[in-house]
């Protein structure tokens, strides 16, 4: 099958620092797949290479057929960029809302100004998202007024209504407090089951175990491990992995 | 049945008691403060009513202001408000413009631009508004370009308050967290886009209390227009009339009263807008 996300011999530099080492990944349509490692490792800016938020050093970047090489200049090279942020969106572990528009508002934002959508048909669609995450009686609100919770799942619903190819979580629920990690989660859940591309960078194995298809485990800037959640959870290969699952095994009890 | 009733007839918590005790504290403080506030403006009044009192053996008598001056010359000094404000506001208008500009400017990459901007700030920070003033009114028909001298007093108000203003906007731009912009961006807005929709509707919120107090002080700078003589606004009406009848005392006093009523006018709108904006989101 042609993948949706592929990424070739990407390397990322911070200065000297040599964040990510040579990494070469293809992610399927309608697979999830989530991104672990210990904090420093490099998934987040993995995950914020493939819609360019961080410019990859070396290699490149192929999002439902847009090709884009990192490192380069120019207006044609700024063009692609573009084409691949249309067709990713993007959840952060702050959110993100804009805090001067309403929940409606923000979620409308990117149609209109971005596609130049009419904007009843932005509202449209907006509505049948919030709907999807269950924040539409909370349309007219401030993002002040939502709990973490609801302003994530509203920062889902904004990233749905731009009709993305893959979306694209970093850290969805690590800013929230662990009583509203379970709405998120289980909004994303439904939005998986949907049928949607993921890639899901967590340090919810809970998440992980049960509904990725696929589990990808970074170290020191390298793919260490890639393996289906049963095998991964059941027989870790690298040490750096067992220790992973060790820690989440003694959180659980 | 009546719930409410029953409550009020429990015993108070300690939680409670001491909230009152606070109250009560707060309250009594404000009363003082006002009292005060009485107190010190009826002595000022009273220094200048010509007027005598005696408190114990000392008698106290208060300087004699010429009333009838005061009287015949109300109307031309009062005159001179809606220029004052006009100024005020037209100069505000073009000192929030530079502002804007120069702080965009502080953000470019282009090298000429963001020159441009800290070059200009430097240069009017550098040297007094009074002589900025004096060089549209003075320094610049030495050149054949001769300015009405309502144009000539907003440019020199203006160019002086943007580069000064310049900072709060700074401050404006970098209170937007950086999330904010890689949200824009994300959802694929063009750098022009993301600063029109997120970035400025949230830098200007931001700036909207540290405007209005430019703008108040503003009010009281543009006194110095007046010394050009072709701005008739409160300070040179009250300077004329004080010069030429050699009463500038009460002249001063009548001018420096209507300064004090429109800074406490503007000081309660501008406490009015912060409060709303208080109010709204964020």
């Amino acid at each position: 099958m042609v993948p949706i996300v592929k990424i070739s011999n990407l390397d990322k530099y911070f200065g000297r620092l040599h964040v990510l080492k040579n990494i070469s990944l293809e992610v399927p349509p309608r697979q999830v797949v989530c991104l672990i490692g210990r904090s420093g490792s490099g998934k987040s800016t993995l995950l914020r290479c493939i819609n360019f938020l961080e410019e990859p050093s070396r290699g490149s970047i192929e999002v439902d057929g847009i090709h884009v090489s990192g490192g380069e200049k120019g207006k044609e090279h700024r063009r692609l960029i573009h084409e691949v942020r249309l067709k990713t969106g993007m959840v952060f572990q702050e959110f993100n809302l804009f805090p001067h528009m309403t929940v409606l508002e923000n979620v409308i934002e990117g149609p209109v100004i971005v596609k130049g959508m009419d904007k009843a048909k932005a509202i449209e669609i907006a509505k049948m998202n919030l709907d999807r995450v269950d924040m539409l009686w909370k349309k007219d609100e401030y993002p002040m007024r939502l709990s973490g919770g609801q302003k994530q799942r509203v920062a889902i619903a904004r990233a749905l209504t731009m009709e993305p190819k893959v979306m694209l979580f970093d850290e969805p629920t690590s800013a929230l407090d662990p009583e509203l990690i379970g709405e998120v989660l289980n909004v994303m859940k439904k939005v998986a089951q949907e049928g949607m591309t993921m890639i899901v960078v967590t340090h919810e194995m809970g998440f992980a175990r049960e509904v990725a298809d696929r589990v990808l485990v970074m170290g020191e800037g390298e793919l260490i491990e890639d393996a289906k959640p049963s095998d991964l959870f059941t027989n870790p290969k690298d040490p750096r992995t067992k220790a992973l699952i060790d820690r989440y095994r003694s959180e659980e009890q | 049945m009546n719930i409410f009733s029953k409550a009020q007839d429990a015993p108070k918590s300690q939680a409670e008691l001491i909230y009152e005790l606070q109250a009560r504290k707060e309250r009594h403080f404000r009363a003082n403060v006002g009292l005060s506030w009485f107190i010190l403006l009826f002595i000022l009044v009273f220094t200048f009513s010509g007027q005598e009192i005696t408190i114990g053996s000392t008698t106290f008598s208060g300087i004699k202001v010429d009333t009838e001056f005061i009287r015949n010359n109300l109307t031309f000094i009062a005159g001179g408000l809606g220029e004052t404000i006009r100024i005020s506001i037209m100069s505000i208008v073009l000192a929030m413009i530079l502002a804007l500009l120069a702080a965009l400017g502080r953000l470019s990459t282009f090298p000429p631009i963001y020159a441009l901007s800290t070059f200009y700030v430097s240069l009017i920070r550098g040297t007094p508004l009074y002589l900025q003033i004096f060089f549209f009114f003075l320094a610049l028909p030495q050149l054949g370009i001769i300015l009405p001298g309502i144009i000539a007093g907003v440019l020199a108000l203006g160019l002086n308050y943007g580069a000064y203003m310049s900072e709060i906007f700074r401050a404006g731009l970098s209170s937007v967290g950086k999330g904010q912009r890689e949200a824009a961006i994300a959802l694929g807005m063009t750098p022009t886009q993301t600063m029109r929709r997120v970035i400025l509707p949230q830098a200007l919120r931001f700036a909207i209390p540290p405007v209005g107090n430019e703008f108040i002080a503003m009010t009281k700078d543009s006194a110095l227009v007046s010394a050009t003589g072709f701005v008739h606004e409160l300070m040179w009406r009250s300077t004329k009339v004080g010069r030429a009848q050699f009463h500038n005392l009460e002249a001063l006093i009548m001018a420096a009263m209507f300064y004090w009523g429109l800074t406490l006018i503007l000081t309660y709108i501008q406490s009015v807008i912060e409060k709303r904006l208080a109010k709204g989101d964020r």
